[in-house]
């Protein structure tokens, strides 16, 4: 595909999910609060974002800036380089190239970095924590989170995002590798830190990597957060759900809705669950998902053979 | 190679090597750390433009779980939180001049008179399906024993370390051991 329009077509698909994931957001709060007055959800997300860009930006004592202000930019760079490797229809894939899983889930632990550098770059006690739960959290979950993900590409037996979705035309993975969803949701909380694993960010941290942020860089920090949600959830909708395949609806329509409904899932769980304490993160992580994945592996190889 | 291909080498090249130099010139551990995975990222590239894809992406992919680790534990290992201040990352300076000016030479020697291959990849090679055919053929045993030896160190390390800490279980809060040795 032409650069330019590639470049087009990523900005377009990020600007407009982040935007109705974050209506979805607001408005799965007010369900599950009871508080059924739907009407201003289409302007919340905008009145919080207006709010953001007018606020005067705050700075700490001897920060370090370069790193700090990379951390936003490149945590948005890092979803937009993870969703190159998805194909949204078929045929249509920017970087659907032979190792394509293998560009995403490298873009997704370099969101590690990016958060850890967002944490310690405001040289503060609460955002240093943050960096260093990250870490552990991305740490942990990162090998599951691989591990799961590289067992969709044994029935394909390619590592192209586009090959794992055609490879799904008689059974989703979903199906087929029925542990593989599961644990790859629950991790991908760990990567895009959202709900019960909003770590790094926490209340309990008082907002931890964005306690100093204000103003612009604070917003650019919402929008690059919920735009690696968006691609957590767009690799989930492909190497579990089938992707674009459907019947009746056009295939990119049917990727829209499958990348909307995973990513309401993972939301749902943000407004419904306590966050996990990170010390139980790292035990269920290493002792529990670990070898679930690795199940995952063994049985859908003896499978594919 | 096409011109753009070209292009992106050197100037991979050149980020590889102002960020690794970047690395001594930095007073931040945090820094030093990112500075070398930001050259790893360069090596990643023009592993990719020599169409070694995956190769490339896994070590791009690696080197942010490494780096982060190696900045944490370089911050760790400082006996005080002087980890977290500024600091020089250069030290014994005759030392590390003679052995860099040594080290130079040598690479520089092979990359002179070395007579390296001039093959080139024909059209329609998978690298990848190369790759995991010598893994787990001709090369099986010696790739195994190597993963097998490093994954007991790992399990090794993660038992020493994790869960039953040195003064109880993580989950339940740690307790000091008394001083009196005879409790015990």
């Amino acid at each position: 595909m032409n650069p330019v329009t590639s470049v087009a077509l990523v900005g377009a698909v990020l600007s407009v999910s982040v935007y109705l994931v974050a209506v979805i957001d607001t408005a799965v709060g007010l369900r599950v609060a009871h508080r059924r007055r739907y009407a201003g959800v289409w302007m919340a997300p905008v009145a919080a974002a207006a709010r953001l860009a007018l606020q005067r930006r705050s700075l700490t004592e001897r920060p370090d800036r370069e790193a700090w202000a990379l951390a936003a930019p490149l945590l948005a760079g890092l979803a937009a380089v993870a969703l190159t490797a998805i194909p949204f229809a078929a045929g249509v894939g920017i970087a659907d190239t032979r190792a394509g899983i293998v560009l995403f889930g490298a873009a997704m632990m370099q969101v590690m970095v990016a958060v850890f550098l967002h944490g310690w770059g405001s040289n503060s006690v609460f955002p240093l924590f943050g960096a260093f739960r990250m870490a552990a959290a991305g740490l942990s979950m990162g090998i599951p989170f691989s591990l799961v993900l590289i067992t969709t590409a044994l029935p394909a037996e390619s590592l192209s995002v586009g090959m794992i979705i055609a490879s799904q035309e008689d059974l989703w993975n979903v199906l087929r590798q029925p542990i593989g969803l599961p644990v790859y949701l629950i991790t991908a909380l760990a990567f895009s830190f959202w709900g019960p694993m909003n770590l790094p960010d926490g209340g309990d941290l008082a907002g931890g990597t964005a306690v100093e942020a204000s103003g612009m860089p604070l917003l650019v920090w919402r929008i690059a957060r919920i735009a690696i949600l968006v691609a957590l959830a767009a690799m989930g909708a492909a190497a579990f759900l089938g992707g674009y395949l459907g019947p009746w609806l056009p295939g990119w329509l049917w990727m829209v809705l499958k990348t909307l409904c995973l990513a309401t899932v993972m939301i749902w769980s943000g407004h419904r669950f306590a966050r996990i304490r990170i010390e139980s993160v790292v035990v269920f992580g290493w002792t529990l998902l670990l070898p679930i994945a690795l199940v995952d592996v063994f049985v859908s190889g003896a499978l594919t053979l | 190679m096409s011109v753009v291909a070209t292009f992106l080498f050197w100037a991979f090249s050149a980020a590889a090597i102002v960020t690794g130099w970047l690395v001594f010139r930095t007073d931040s551990m945090v820094r030093a750390a990112y500075w070398l995975m930001a050259s790893f990222v360069a090596v990643g590239g023009i592993l990719m433009i020599l169409n070694a894809q995956f190769l490339g992406l896994i070590l791009i992919l690696m080197m942010a779980g490494e780096m982060t680790i190696m900045a944490i534990f370089m911050v760790m290992f400082m006996m005080n939180p002087a980890g977290l201040n500024p600091m020089t990352m250069v030290h014994q300076h005759r030392t590390s001049i003679v052995s860099g000016a040594g080290a130079f030479v040598v690479l520089a020697i092979v990359a002179l008179f070395a007579d390296f291959p001039d093959r080139p990849v024909p059209a329609g090679v998978d690298p990848t399906v190369d790759l995991g055919v010598e893994l787990l053929g001709e090369s099986m045993l010696v790739f195994e024993s190597a993963g097998v030896a490093l994954l007991a160190v790992m399990i090794g390390a993660v038992a020493l370390v994790s869960f039953r800490g040195r003064f109880g279980s993580a989950e339940e809060g740690s307790e000091e051991p008394s001083l009196e040795t005879d409790e015990r």
